[in-house]
């Protein structure tokens, strides 16, 4: 038998889930092609194939470099952002922690992170080191006026994230940079969600440390990279001389050349939010004039590219598929815990009532976003929202 | 363009897998979707949802070139299936978690949750067959699953297809491997699905000593024979079942070999010799038909347990939801709460939950 289409659907495809992927930029692709064939060089090499790739890595550090506002030397690739992520928390919470002879042993962070960074938490719980949660509102933010209290001799790092993968909700990274740096704790950001949608200035964050992913910017998959603030030290992740003994491992050249043409294009577009504007202030229009449907966060203090609601009655995963089945892609939460039926651990954190975060529904747009992608996923919802609130009560768990 | 959507249940089997490559055959757009219905379980046992499962099911929709979906209905299987199953337990009935699996989950919630998504049908499989709004056996007498389904009415069966129903189960392993599916030769999952290690009495007596109740079910008791005479003690009346004869630990002789009754009151499992399992007849409760209830059969076979060969009996109603079946040759160990099934020839009629059992040995009522 020969294998049918997934989707025999016969309007285009509407894909309005960025915040999970987004598709390679053609200019990226463009930019990369040389390097998948061609100038296959690696970056180590003596000869003359390798140093061509040195330089096309070395011309796209400096264009992340710029994008973040950082210089080219603070600049580490990863393979991912959840690499970067695991590297700046476990690299510099083990480096002050046995620095200071164990003195240094407690992490202080958020409830509402991503798993790269609740993960390395983990590991770094099972090594002995003691992690502290700063509070979060039903805002969606965490609460920055509690993080002196958890500070003291005993901090080894703290790690909040930019914007949250969820809800899209800004934190007052600033704010939480500042206070670390009056103390000498180092800080560590995750902007793979808001690198590209609002601006992502590490120094004028003030953090030490700050991760992005190439996939959310118009780059491929499997890349990313770590800002580091000269003069931090990290202990590495993966052992080996490539990038200056901070990162082991052959340098992925065509990823690394996708992200610097995503990033020098995000930076070029000056990140036009304006763009987004009109058209989520429209999906808010239309959306919550659904009965019993609520805006997580915002719409003031949130990515601009994005909504996240909650519909009552409604279950996310049969929200998510039956949008799925009108030809539309969204999600319920983070596409990596998809099919987990725990509710969201952020909207939990938010105080957000279990029954009420099921009916979870993240709608994110991207540079190939057009006004019709959201029209038509407006006029879906609400029969949607209806046909689903018919499954019979006494049927729901 | 219209579509004609066919929502596919897919347990990871080879039954189910069949089905959904059936129902594409039909010219159907497919959405495959696997329940996972045992939430935070690492290994499964061969059922809906284990993390093993969902992955067959899933090269199975790749391989068809299907959507797929898994939903988590584990809350409402908990809450329908599970609880019920050990509070029947408990109560010293014999329950059937399978018929109410499938009708809260699979012909419950998914088939509305099918509805809502715009598909025409839901398709399983299981082994029966559903034509024009009615039910009836499977075409393999040796897998016919229709026992479990006598709760579908016209309204539900209207919209449900059992595409290997009219297979043999080796004409659907051969046709898996023909497909080049990944389930073609996964054994038979049998057993009841959330029990580990079909050990169901350490399984309800874990989950009644977790909801806190020590009951009566999981502590001793005696072992009474028809007369209350004691002849023993028991170590909690979880897992004996009417007609069971393993287990006693007696030395009763014939006479004491059989369980015919559990009495929850007072805690004391009955035990008499072979003949007094053997039931005349049987009062059925939760009565549902599959034809609505416009027309009470007067007589009709009946199935007692899956696999049960159906005997005649004579129905006589009993109120609105309850009726007594006489059987014409009496017939082996009902348990209360397994499933009374009615069928005329291949066609099911509707079924019941056995009460209580009425002993042909004429000194005792062997059930209540």
């Amino acid at each position: 038998m020969t294998p049918t289409t997934p989707s025999r659907r016969p309007r285009r495809a509407v894909y309005l889930d960025y915040n999970a992927t987004a598709p390679v930029r053609p200019e990226v692709f463009k930019a990369m092609r040389p390097f998948l064939l061609g100038e296959f060089g690696n970056p180590s090499s003596v000869h003359v194939l390798g140093q061509r790739a040195r330089r096309a890595v070395e011309e796209a550090r400096a264009r992340v470099a710029e994008f973040l506002g950082a210089s080219a030397g603070e600049i580490v690739f990863t393979s991912s952002g959840s690499e970067a992520d695991a590297m700046a928390v476990r690299g510099a919470a083990l480096r002050a922690f046995e620095s200071s002879g164990g003195k240094k042993r407690a992490v202080v962070s958020s409830p509402i992170e991503h798993e790269a960074v609740l993960g390395a938490l983990d590991m770094l719980e099972r090594r002995g080191l003691e992690i502290k949660l700063l509070p979060v509102g039903a805002d969606g933010t965490v609460v920055a006026k509690a993080l002196p209290g958890l500070l003291d001799d005993s901090t080894a790092l703290v790690t909040v994230m930019h914007a949250n993968n969820e809800t899209g909700a800004v934190q007052p990274v600033r704010e939480l940079a500042g206070i670390c740096r009056e103390r000498g704790v180092v800080f560590h950001t995750d902007a793979v969600q808001s690198a590209g949608k609002i601006p992502v200035d590490a120094r004028e964050i003030g953090a030490d440390l700050l991760s992005i992913s190439g996939h959310k910017l118009g780059a491929p998959k499997g890349i990313g990279a770590l800002y580091i603030r000269r003069g931090i030290a990290l202990v590495p992740l993966i052992a080996g001389a490539q990038e200056k003994n901070r990162r082991g491992g052959t340098e992925n050249v065509p990823g690394i050349v996708g992200l610097g043409e995503a990033c020098r294009l995000s930076r070029a577009e000056a990140l036009d939010s304006s763009r987004y504007a009109a058209l989520r202030s429209r999906m808010l229009q239309e959306a919550l004039k659904i009965p019993g449907s609520r805006l997580t966060a915002g719409p003031d203090g949130v990515l601009p590219h994005m909504a996240h609601f909650c519909f009552e009655g409604v279950s996310g995963p049969e929200l998510v598929a039956a949008l799925d089945l009108e030809g539309i892609a969204v999600s319920s939460g983070p596409a990596c815990s998809s099919g987990s039926p725990e509710p969201s651990h952020v909207l939990l954190a938010m105080g957000m009532a279990p029954e009420i975060a099921r009916g979870a529904l993240r709608v994110s747009m991207g540079f190939a976003t057009k006004e019709a992608d959201v029209e038509r996923f407006l006029q879906a919802l609400p029969g949607v929202v209806a046909a689903l609130r018919r499954v019979p009560a006494a049927l729901r768990p | 363009m219209s579509r004609r959507l066919a929502v596919v249940a897919m347990s990871g089997g080879v039954d189910s897998s069949v089905a959904a490559a059936l129902m594409a055959e039909q010219g159907y757009e497919l959405a495959g979707v696997t329940l996972k219905l045992l939430p935070r379980l690492e290994t499964g046992f061969g059922c809906c949802g284990s993390p093993a499962d969902i992955d067959d099911a899933k090269r199975v929709a790749e391989r068809l070139g299907i959507r797929h979906y898994v939903m988590d209905l584990s809350a409402l299987f908990e809450d329908r299936v599970v609880a019920s199953f050990v509070r029947d337990y408990a109560s010293a009935r014999t329950p059937n978690p399978c018929v109410e699996c499938n009708r809260s989950v699979k012909f419950g919630h998914l088939l509305a949750l099918a509805r809502a998504w715009g598909a025409e049908v839901l398709a399983t499989g299981h082994y029966a067959r559903a034509e024009g709004g009615k039910l009836l056996r499977a075409r393999d007498e040796s897998k016919d699953q229709s026992y479990f389904l006598y709760q579908l009415r016209a309204e539900e069966l209207s919209s449900v297809r059992f595409p290997v129903g009219e297979l043999a189960k080796e004409d659907v392993r051969a046709k898996a491997r023909a497909l080049g599916l990944a389930t073609a030769d996964k054994p038979e999952s049998q057993e009841i699905c959330f029990v580990p290690n079909r050990d169901y009495r350490s399984f309800v007596r874990t989950r009644l000593g977790a909801e806190g109740a020590p009951s009566a079910a999981s502590a001793g008791g005696p072992v009474v024979d028809r007369e209350g005479r004691p002849l023993g003690r028991h170590a909690g009346y979880i897992g004996f079942t009417v007609g069971q004869r393993r287990g006693l630990g007696l030395s009763g002789g014939a006479a004491a070999s059989y369980v015919v009754a559990i009495k929850p009151e007072t805690s004391s499992v009955v035990v008499g010799p072979e003949e007094a399992l053997y039931a005349r007849s049987i009062d059925v409760k939760n009565l549902s038909w599959c034809d609505g209830g416009r027309v009470f059969p007067e007589r009709a076979w009946t199935r007692i347990r899956h696999r049960h060969g159906p005997a005649l009996a004579r129905l006589e109603r009993l109120g609105e939801d309850a009726l007594r079946a006489h059987f014409k040759e009496p017939q082996r160990a009902p348990a209360p709460g397994q499933a009374a099934v009615f069928y005329d020839g291949d066609l099911v009629l509707g079924g019941g939950t056995i009460e209580n059992a009425v002993s042909c040995v004429a000194k005792k009522d062997a059930g209540n």
